[in-house]
């Protein structure tokens, strides 16, 4: 006879769950008091949120399922934000969660929250486990369900008492779903489609999106890309999937995208889409967006297609079977020369960002510090105006070293996420880079990084207010800064010191000498190869603004530049 | 008007995962069935919606994992005529001390 948390913990070791991440509390505890010797690593957060961000950094850098535990009531609900940034951005998540033990459910009873409804709408499955003997197969579906498809959230709420209780276990289960209509397309549908429009195409393509990562099809994609030789752009959470020297590589696409890729995006014919949502940030104004285009889109979810506007040709499936599918009939094709609009979308006179920026400090920093980085290197980027000034400045051809909260856009994400990174990459070097905002969103999370001791370099672009919204106030409220004043702000280098983590304060006119002197290189250096955690503040100028930026609601062509 | 009909299977939450599809954009539901349907479920529902919504909702409901089906069909003149013929509202009021109810839970 088995404790239902005994059970439960050899379930997760059966789906390849050696670490998770978690808070206790009352609801759980038979959980934790079964977790020493379960062969599984528990790691404790100063949160639940940082909890769930550490599990989304581990499942990002890894692909493997990340693994949050939280007790009930405010722990569970603590993991909502997570839960729902997982879901936006396709990441495998199981989140478990202490309930009221189950004679109490739906008495209001004390830290009794409805977890299972409170989800329903951020998760793809979620199961109220209601006997200990659908403990194994709860946890067989829902790793299942977090996998499977496009990735995502689940959550899995269970009772106290079945924790508690004793039951015979014959072991771990998986799980088969009932089969259902398939609406995957098959290679025979799409690919002669697919040929006769690249041959009228005068103006091809190719958007890179998360899911070219997520199906693990980056050698395939590269080939087809390097054989078609189109324009090619990623989203933020493509960067990386596309190595950064190609020649018909263009950057970022989006709001704050570079020039040349929203051009390319607009004045298209044909755009394929490789995993994607194109959502409003890479569409600009849905009305506008790519006006002239045909829209081929590859895509793991069919819910995800058709979304702005409707697609002429849709390819549902995993990437990792389409595009060799794809490749194969692209390679057995006359395809026309697209030479002269290669030339003109890739031109010098499309510089990668407005030259004027360039010069900006804390732009300079950033390439500084990504100068230095090695290959397996990861980025993690909070939310904000330095998580754009970071992805612009992205330059790696690893898939999953740019990490950041992308579809929510979830302040506080950056510092948790990067313990998980960390974590599950022991020998990488992590650098972790959030605002003066965000960081104070999960800052007790110092102390994880201290208990763990992760050389985690986080690196805080201080500029005193809430930059991102300021800048919006500036350039579409007529400057109105109505609380997003952050002049009083702590001394982060004190607060780190509090937490026995290094820290230094650097102003940004380093920033100013061309190149930077040997004292700010070697200090540079000496930061990124600490084997100790260590917290550098960049004093950013407070009215720096990114750029260039397509304002909400305008057309991709209509982007903005410094001093305009 | 457009009818829907999603087949499903009853496992927790698929039924409200299906209607918070709707309930997200904001759309009304005049006429709302749940039943059952051989060994699964098959949830009715009558909207007002254009094409590109439906074909949004269509692809959300089958995004969900246990929905095996879903179908756009003419509304039936039942599922009308429950849209437009409520009967009368019976709000939730307090009772008088001299209501039988309290006298029932008093005694």
């Amino acid at each position: 006879m088995l404790r239902g948390a005994e059970i439960f913990l050899q379930c997760l070791r059966a789906e390849d769950v050696d670490l998770v991440f978690g808070y206790p509390g009352g609801a759980i505890m038979p959980l934790y008091d079964a977790l020493e010797g379960s062969g599984i690593r528990h790691v404790l957060t100063r949160h639940e949120q940082g909890a769930v961000f550490a599990a989304e950094g581990h499942a990002r850098a890894t692909g493997k399922v990340g693994v949050a535990i939280a007790t009930s009531g405010p722990g569970a609900t603590n993991l909502v934000t997570g839960i729902a940034d997982a879901k936006m951005d396709s990441v495998p998540l199981v989140c478990i969660t202490g309930q009221v033990r189950s004679a109490l459910i739906g008495t209001d009873a004390f830290q009794e929250t409805d977890v299972f409804g409170l989800t329903l709408s951020l998760t793809k499955w979620s199961r109220l486990v209601k006997t200990i003997d659908e403990i194994p197969s709860a946890i067989a579906e829902a790793f299942y369900w977090a996998r499977e498809g496009r990735p995502g959230p689940v959550v899995i709420d269970i009772p106290t008492d079945f924790l508690k209780a004793k039951m015979e276990f014959a072991g771990p289960v998986k799980f088969t779903p009932k089969p259902r209509m398939s609406d995957a397309a098959t290679e025979a549908a799409f690919g002669d489609k697919l040929i006769s429009l690249l041959q009228k195409a005068e103006r091809p393509v190719a958007l890179i999106g998360a899911g070219a990562k997520l199906s693990g099809a980056i050698s395939q994609l590269r080939r087809l890309l390097d054989e078609l030789n189109i324009p090619t752009f990623a989203t933020v959470h493509g960067l990386g999937a596309v190595e950064p020297e190609a020649p018909y590589y263009l950057g970022m696409v989006g709001m704050h995208g570079t020039r040349a890729a929203n051009m390319a995006l607009h004045e298209n014919d044909l755009l394929l889409v490789f995993g994607a949502r194109l959502d409003d940030r890479v569409t600009g104004d849905p009305a506008r967006f790519a006006p002239h285009s045909k829209i081929v889109h590859f895509e793991i979810d069919p819910a995800q297609l058709d979304r702005v506007r409707a697609c002429e040709l849709p390819i549902i499936g995993d990437l990792a079977r389409t595009i060799p599918a794809v490749h194969k009939k692209v390679r057995g094709a006359k395809l026309p020369d697209w030479n002269a609009w290669r030339v003109v979308a890739c031109g010098e006179d499309r510089a990668e960002l407005d030259p004027r920026g360039l010069s900006q400090p804390t732009i300079r920093f950033l390439d500084e510090l990504f100068g230095r980085l090695t290959q397996n290197s990861v980025v993690i980027a909070d939310v904000g105006q330095h998580q754009m000034w970071a992805a612009q400045r992205y330059r790696s051809a690893s898939p999953r070293g740019f990490i950041t909260s992308g579809g929510l856009g979830a302040m506080g994400f950056a510092l948790p996420a990067a313990v998980g990174v960390q974590l599950s990459k022991p020998d990488a070097t992590v650098l972790c880079v959030s605002g003066g905002g965000g960081i104070q969103m999960n800052i007790q999370e110092l102390a994880t990084v201290r208990r763990l001791n992760l050389p985690i370099k986080m690196v805080i672009v201080d500029n005193k207010y809430l930059g991102m919204v300021r800048q919006w106030q500036q350039l579409f409220y007529q400057r109105n800064y109505a609380e997003t004043d952050l002049s009083d702000n702590p001394d982060f280098v004190e607060i780190a010191k509090a937490y026995r983590i290094n820290a230094v304060r650097v102003q940004e006119d380093v920033m100013r000498e061309y190149p930077v002197t040997e004292d700010t290189a070697d200090a540079l250096e000496r930061f990124l190869r600490s084997p100790e955690p260590e917290l550098l503040v960049f004093d950013c100028a407070p009215e720096a603004n990114v750029y260039p930026m397509v304002p909400a609601g305008a057309a991709l062509s209509e982007m903005l530049f410094e001093e305009e | 008007m457009h009818a829907f009909h999603i087949h499903y299977r009853n496992t927790q939450g698929t039924l409200m995962r299906i209607l918070t599809a709707v309930s997200r954009r904001g759309l009304d539901m005049p006429y709302v069935q749940a039943c059952a349907d051989g060994h699964d479920q098959r949830a009715s529902l009558l909207l007002d919606v254009n094409t590109k919504q439906i074909g949004q909702l269509c692809r959300d409901w089958y995004a969900i994992v246990d929905v095996m089906d879903v179908r756009v069909a003419t509304p039936t003149a039942e599922m009308l005529e429950s849209a437009t013929g409520l009967p009368n509202a019976h709000p939730p009021v307090s009772a008088s001390a001299a209501s039988k109810n309290v006298s029932a839970a008093m005694a």
